[in-house]
C-alpha cells in the first residue's frame, strides 16, 4: 500500500494506533465503492430514473425503457407488481412528498399502500434515498405489516444431532421465537432433524411454525407431509442473468409460491442486498435498486412476505458506505409495499460486538415481523447457516436491551429450572418417538447430556450411519405429521401430540396464508389482518406494555426493591 | 501493506496455444485470466508464486507431470477447471482463480459439477495448495485420495466477502473474450530484499 | 362436498377462519374441523388427505385477501386453489419445466393447455402462457443443441 504520509513519520506507530489495531472491528472488511460495477450501497449515478407510461391498460415504460427493452424483471414487475390504475397518479407524487408521508403519524399505513402500489423499482429508491436511518425506522414502525412484533430463531446442530436440534428449539419456543429454522451439515439427515424441530418446538411452546431450509423439491416434499409448517429459502435475484445462473425464472418461482399455498403451507421469497454484486452480474446497478426489484417481483408473485435484509451477503452490504442503511431501507420497502418482512440479522456480521448491535438497530427499535430471520438458537460453533449476528450466548444481552429500550425483540428471560424442564421433555419426547417409530434409539444418557448441554460438544456422539439409514426411512416409509402425532399420543406425550395436531389442523384453515401470519400460544393465528399496524403517532400502534412488559422487565439478575439482600426472578 | 524481503515471484510466459496433453501420467494447472498477471497474490497475500509452487510440488511429489495454462476467455472456475481437464492428458486438472478459490476437475464431470471444490478462498494456504497438488495427481492415476479436508470460518464472511466481490470484478475485467487458453511457463524468482 | 358457501363475500372480522367462521371450512374430504380430534388421529379414522387445504378454502382466503387490498395475494389464492387438484409429483414436473432453458415453447404451451383443459386451471395456464413468451423474447427456451 502506498503511503502519503511524510518519511519521518512511517517508522513507528503510535501505542494507541497499536491498541486501535487490534480491536475486533479492524478484523472486517470495507471497500471503497465501484459504482460503474454495482459496488455501491444505494446512491449511484447509474441507476435508472423514475418514469412510467401507460397505453390500453398496459405499462409499455417504466423507469425509463419502453416494454421492447424489458428484461424479465420489468416485464413480472410492469404486468404483475405495479397498479395499472394508479400507477401513473402515483408516480406524479413528488419524491419527497412520500417520503415524508412514510414519516408522518398524520398518514394512515393504508394511504401509503394507496400510493406505494402504483410505484416503479426506480421511483421507490428515489424516495427511500431521501431518508436517514431515523427517518426508516419511523418508517418501519408504521408500515410493519404486523402490529405485535416477532422472532424467528435457528436451531442446527454442527453434528446434525437431532437431539440437540430438538432441545435448542425446545428452549428457543419457550424464550419467544414465534418461528424456528433448521438446516443441516449432511443433507440426507433432513427428515431426522426436521422431524427433531418439530417436536422440540411443540414441547417448548405449541404452536411455533417449524422449517427445514433445503433444495427447493425436498423442502417442499417436507412441508407437504406436515413434517415442517412453512418455507422461506424460496431466493430471487435483481438481474435476469444472476436470476438465471439461480436457475429459476420469476414465472417459477411465482409457480412456486402458489405450490405452496395449494398444499396450505404458509412461505416466503428471500432475496437481499449485495447478490447480485457478489455473483458478479449487477448490471451497474446498486444494490438497494435491483433489491427493490427483488421485492416487487415478490410483490406480484403473490407471495405474502419477503426474507431480506441481505441475508448471506451482509458482508457486501457492510463493506460499504451507507450499507448498513441500504439495508435497513431495503427491510422498510419490503414493509412499505404490504409484504411480511423476516428482516435479516441472520448471518454472522462482524468481529466487533458494538458493530453487531449497531447494525439491528433499524430492525429492533421499531420492530419487523421477525427481527431476526434467524437468531442462532444454538451456539454459533453449531449454526449451519454459517453462524448468525447474535447467538444463545447474546441471550441475556438481548433480553436486556429490550428492558433497557423497553422494545420487544420477540424473546424474554426464562428461569433456569423451567428451561431445564423443556429440554429434558424434548428429548424424552424425540426419544419415545424415535423408539415407537422404529428410527435409532435415544439413549438416557443423550437425554441426560441434552438437558445440560450448550453445544453438539457436549453430547456422546451418534451412529450417524444408522441415523442416515432411519432418515432415509422416514422417507422411504412416507412418514408424515400425523405419524408423528400418533406416535407422540401413544407414549404417553398427549400435551405434544396436541400441539402438533392443532399446528397440522392450522393447513386445513389456510388462516396461516394470510400476510404475516403467526400463531399464538393460544393457537390464534395473528396476521396483518386481524393484527393490523394501527400505528399513528404517540401513544398508538404496539405498546410494549401490561403483562408482556411485567415478562420483559426480568433478567438474570434483578436486585429485589423489596429485599436487597436477594433477587427478584 | 509492503513486500516482505526475499518473496517468490512467478512470471507465466506464453509459449503457444494450449493443446490437448497426450501423456496419461499428467495434471494440467488451469490458471485464470489475472493470475500472475493482473494480480500477484491470493485474497489474504499468498503470493501467486506460492500456490503454483505448492500445487506443482504437490504434483510432482506424486510422480506426476504438470502443465500450466492459462484460460483468457472466462473468470468462471468451473469452467476454468473443466476447461483444463478437457486438455489434460490424464482428463484431472487443477482450476485456480486469483483471489485463491480453487477446484479439482475431471473432464468426463458436468462442468457444474466438480471432484474437490474450495470455495472458501481466505482460508487456503501454502499447505492446502500443496495437498490439492496431491490430490489432483493422485486421482491422475487412478486413485481415489482422502478429499482434502475443508475448513470453516463463520468470520470468513464479513472480513472477506467484499473483498472477494471485488476480485471477482476485477478479474472479471480482465477477461480476452474469443481468445482461447495458452500454454505457459512458469519462471520463478527471489525478489530481491 | 357439503362445504356452504357464504351469501356475502368475507370480509376481514371473518379472519382467522378457523376461530370466527370454521362452519365453512372442509377437508377436501368432506370433514368439517371439528372432526379433525385426537380421538379420530388415534383411531386411524384420519388420513394425510384430511390435512389438506380445499379448493373452496382457498378461494375463501382469496376473498379475504381480496377484502385487504390484496389482489396478488388474492390471485395466487386462486391459482393455489386450481392447483390442489394436481398430484405432488406433477406439480414439481411443471415447476421443473418453467426453469429457464428446460422447455421448448411447444412444451410450455402443452403444460399451459394440460393446466386448462386438464386441471381446469386457467389462471395458472395464463402464468405459463406468458412465460413462454418472455421466455422465447429473452432467448429462455430449452436449446436444441443442449447437452
Amino acid at each position: 500500500m502506498t503511503s502519503t504520509q511524510p518519511e519521518a513519520f512511517r517508522r513507528r506507530s503510535s501505542r494507541r494506533t497499536e491498541i486501535l489495531e487490534d480491536r475486533p472491528v479492524n478484523l472486517d472488511g470495507f471497500v471503497e465503492e465501484w459504482p460503474e460495477k454495482g459496488l455501491v450501497a444505494m446512491e449511484s449515478e447509474f441507476d435508472p430514473r423514475p418514469s412510467v407510461r401507460v397505453e390500453d391498460g398496459r405499462i409499455v415504460e417504466l423507469d425509463g425503457k419502453g416494454r421492447g427493452a424489458f428484461d424479465f424483471m420489468d416485464t413480472f414487475i410492469a404486468n404483475h407488481a405495479i397498479d395499472v390504475e394508479t400507477t401513473e397518479a402515483s408516480m406524479a407524487i413528488p419524491s419527497d412528498e412520500i417520503a415524508r408521508m412514510l414519516i408522518d403519524p398524520n398518514v394512515s399505513r393504508r394511504d401509503v399502500l394507496a400510493v406505494s402500489r402504483g410505484l416503479t423499482p426506480a421511483k421507490i429508491l428515489d424516495v427511500v434515498k431521501l431518508m436517514n436511518v431515523v427517518e426508516i425506522m419511523q418508517g418501519m414502525q408504521k408500515m410493519r405489516a404486523r402490529r405485535t412484533p416477532a422472532n424467528q430463531g435457528h436451531s442446527t446442530s454442527a453434528r446434525d444431532n437431532p437431539i440437540q436440534v430438538a432441545v435448542d428449539a425446545a428452549e428457543g419456543a419457550l424464550r419467544g421465537f414465534a418461528e424456528l429454522e433448521t438446516t443441516l451439515g449432511v443433507l440426507r439427515y433432513a427428515p431426522l432433524v426436521a422431524i427433531a424441530l418439530q417436536i422440540g418446538a411443540q414441547v417448548g411452546r405449541g404452536g411455533v411454525l417449524t422449517q427445514c431450509a433445503l433444495e427447493e423439491a425436498t423442502e417442499l416434499e417436507l412441508g407437504m407431509r406436515g413434517i415442517t409448517a412453512y418455507a422461506e429459502t424460496i431466493s430471487i435475484y435483481g438481474t435476469e442473468s444472476v436470476f438465471v445462473d439461480g436457475d429459476d425464472t420469476p414465472w417459477s418461482k411465482a409457480f412456486l409460491a402458489s405450490a405452496y399455498a395449494s398444499r396450505g403451507i404458509k412461505m416466503r421469497f428471500t432475496s437481499g442486498t449485495g447478490s447480485e454484486v457478489q455473483m458478479g452480474n449487477a448490471e451497474g446497478k446498486s444494490m438497494l435498486y435491483l433489491e427493490i426489484r427483488c421485492i416487487l417481483m415478490a410483490k406480484g408473485a403473490g407471495v405474502q412476505g419477503l426474507q431480506n435484509g441481505s441475508i448471506s451477503c451482509i458482508g457486501v452490504p457492510g463493506a460499504m458506505p451507507g450499507g448498513i442503511r441500504a439495508v435497513a431501507a431495503e427491510n422498510l420497502v419490503a414493509s412499505m409495499v404490504d409484504l411480511e418482512c423476516a428482516s435479516g440479522n441472520d448471518q454472522s456480521f462482524s468481529h466487533s460486538a458494538m458493530r453487531r448491535t449497531a447494525r439491528a438497530m433499524p430492525q429492533l427499535l421499531p420492530g419487523t415481523d421477525f427481527v431476526c430471520s434467524g437468531y442462532s438458537g444454538v451456539p454459533n460453533l453449531d449454526n449451519m447457516f454459517a453462524g448468525s449476528n447474535f447467538d444463545t450466548d447474546d441471550y441475556d444481552d438481548w433480553n436486556t436491551i429490550q428492558r433497557d429500550m423497553q422494545v420487544d425483540g420477540g424473546l424474554r428471560h426464562v428461569r433456569e429450572d423451567e428451561i431445564l424442564e423443556a429440554r429434558d421433555k424434548a428429548a424424552r419426547a424425540l426419544q419415545a418417538l424415535f423408539a415407537h417409530l422404529d428410527l435409532p434409539a435415544v439413549t438416557d444418557d443423550e437425554v441426560e447430556a441434552a438437558t445440560y448441554a450448550n453445544s453438539s460438544n457436549d453430547y456422546p456422539l451418534r451412529d450417524v450411519l444408522a441415523d442416515l439409514k432411519g432418515a432415509q426411512s422416514v422417507m422411504d416409509r412416507g412418514l408424515t405429521g400425523l405419524d408423528l402425532v400418533k406416535g407422540l399420543e401413544a407414549t404417553g406425550f398427549h400435551d405434544v401430540a396436541e400441539n402438533l395436531l392443532t399446528v397440522l389442523r392450522q393447513r386445513v384453515s389456510g388462516d396461516l396464508l394470510q400476510t404475516s401470519a403467526i400463531l399464538t400460544p393460544d393457537f390464534v393465528p395473528l396476521s396483518a389482518i386481524n393484527d393490523a399496524n394501527d400505528y399513528a403517532g404517540p401513544g398508538t400502534g404496539y405498546r410494549l406494555q401490561g403483562e408482556r412488559w411485567e415478562q420483559l422487565k426480568k433478567l438474570r439478575h434483578v436486585t429485589s426493591a423489596t429485599n436487597p439482600e436477594t433477587e427478584v426472578g | 501493506m509492503t513486500t516482505p524481503a526475499g518473496d517468490r515471484t512467478v512470471s507465466l510466459r506464453e509459449v503457444g496455444p494450449a493443446r490437448r496433453g497426450t501423456r496419461e501420467d499428467e495434471v494440467v494447472v488451469a490458471v485464470s485470466p489475472a493470475f500472475a498477471g493482473h494480480f500477484t497474490k491470493t485474497i489474504v497475500d499468498v503470493p501467486h508464486a506460492e500456490v503454483l509452487r505448492q500445487l506443482l510440488a504437490g504434483i510432482e511429489e506424486q510422480g506426476v507431470t504438470a502443465r500450466v495454462i492459462r484460460v483468457r476467455d472466462t473468470a468462471d472456475l468451473a469452467a476454468i477447471a473443466h476447461l483444463g481437464a478437457k486438455l489434460s492428458g490424464s482428463g484431472i486438472a487443477v482450476g485456480v482463480l486469483s483471489r485463491g478459490t480453487t477446484m479439482l476437475h475431471q473432464k468426463d464431470l458436468p462442468r457444474l459439477s466438480n471432484l474437490e471444490l474450495f470455495p472458501q478462498s481466505p482460508l487456503l494456504d501454502a499447505e492446502v495448495f500443496r495437498k490439492i497438488g496431491s490430490n489432483a495427481a493422485q486421482y491422475a492415476k487412478g486413485e481415489s485420495p482422502e478429499p482434502v479436508p475443508t475448513r470453516n470460518d463463520q468470520m470468513a464472511r464479513p472480513r472477506w466477502q467484499a473483498k472477494a466481490a471485488l476480485l471477482h470484478l476485477k478479474e472479471f475485467e480482465c477477461i480476452e473474450a474469443d481468445r482461447g487458453p495458452v500454454e505457459v511457463e512458469p519462471a520463478f524468482e527471489l525478489s530481491p530484499a | 362436498m357439503t362445504q356452504s358457501t357464504p351469501t356475502t363475500p368475507l370480509g376481514p372480522s371473518d379472519y382467522p377462519l378457523s376461530v370466527n367462521r370454521p362452519e365453512l371450512l372442509r377437508t377436501p374430504t368432506g370433514k368439517p374441523l371439528s372432526d379433525l380430534t385426537m380421538d379420530a388421529v388415534v383411531s386411524g379414522e384420519l388420513t394425510g388427505d384430511d390435512l389438506r387445504i380445499a379448493p373452496e378454502t382457498l378461494q375463501l382466503q382469496a376473498q379475504l385477501a381480496d377484502a385487504s387490498d390484496r389482489p396478488q395475494l388474492a390471485s395466487n389464492f386462486r391459482r393455489a386453489a386450481e392447483m390442489t387438484a394436481i398430484p405432488d409429483a406433477e406439480v414439481l414436473e411443471m415447476y421443473n419445466a418453467l426453469r429457464p432453458r428446460a422447455s421448448s415453447k411447444e412444451q410450455l404451451l402443452a403444460i399451459a393447455e394440460r393446466l386448462e383443459g386438464h386441471y381446469g386451471a386457467a389462471e395458472s395456464g395464463v402464468v405459463v402462457r406468458e412465460a413462454a413468451e418472455v421466455y422465447e423474447r429473452r432467448n429462455l427456451l430449452a436449446r436444441p443443441e443442449q447437452d
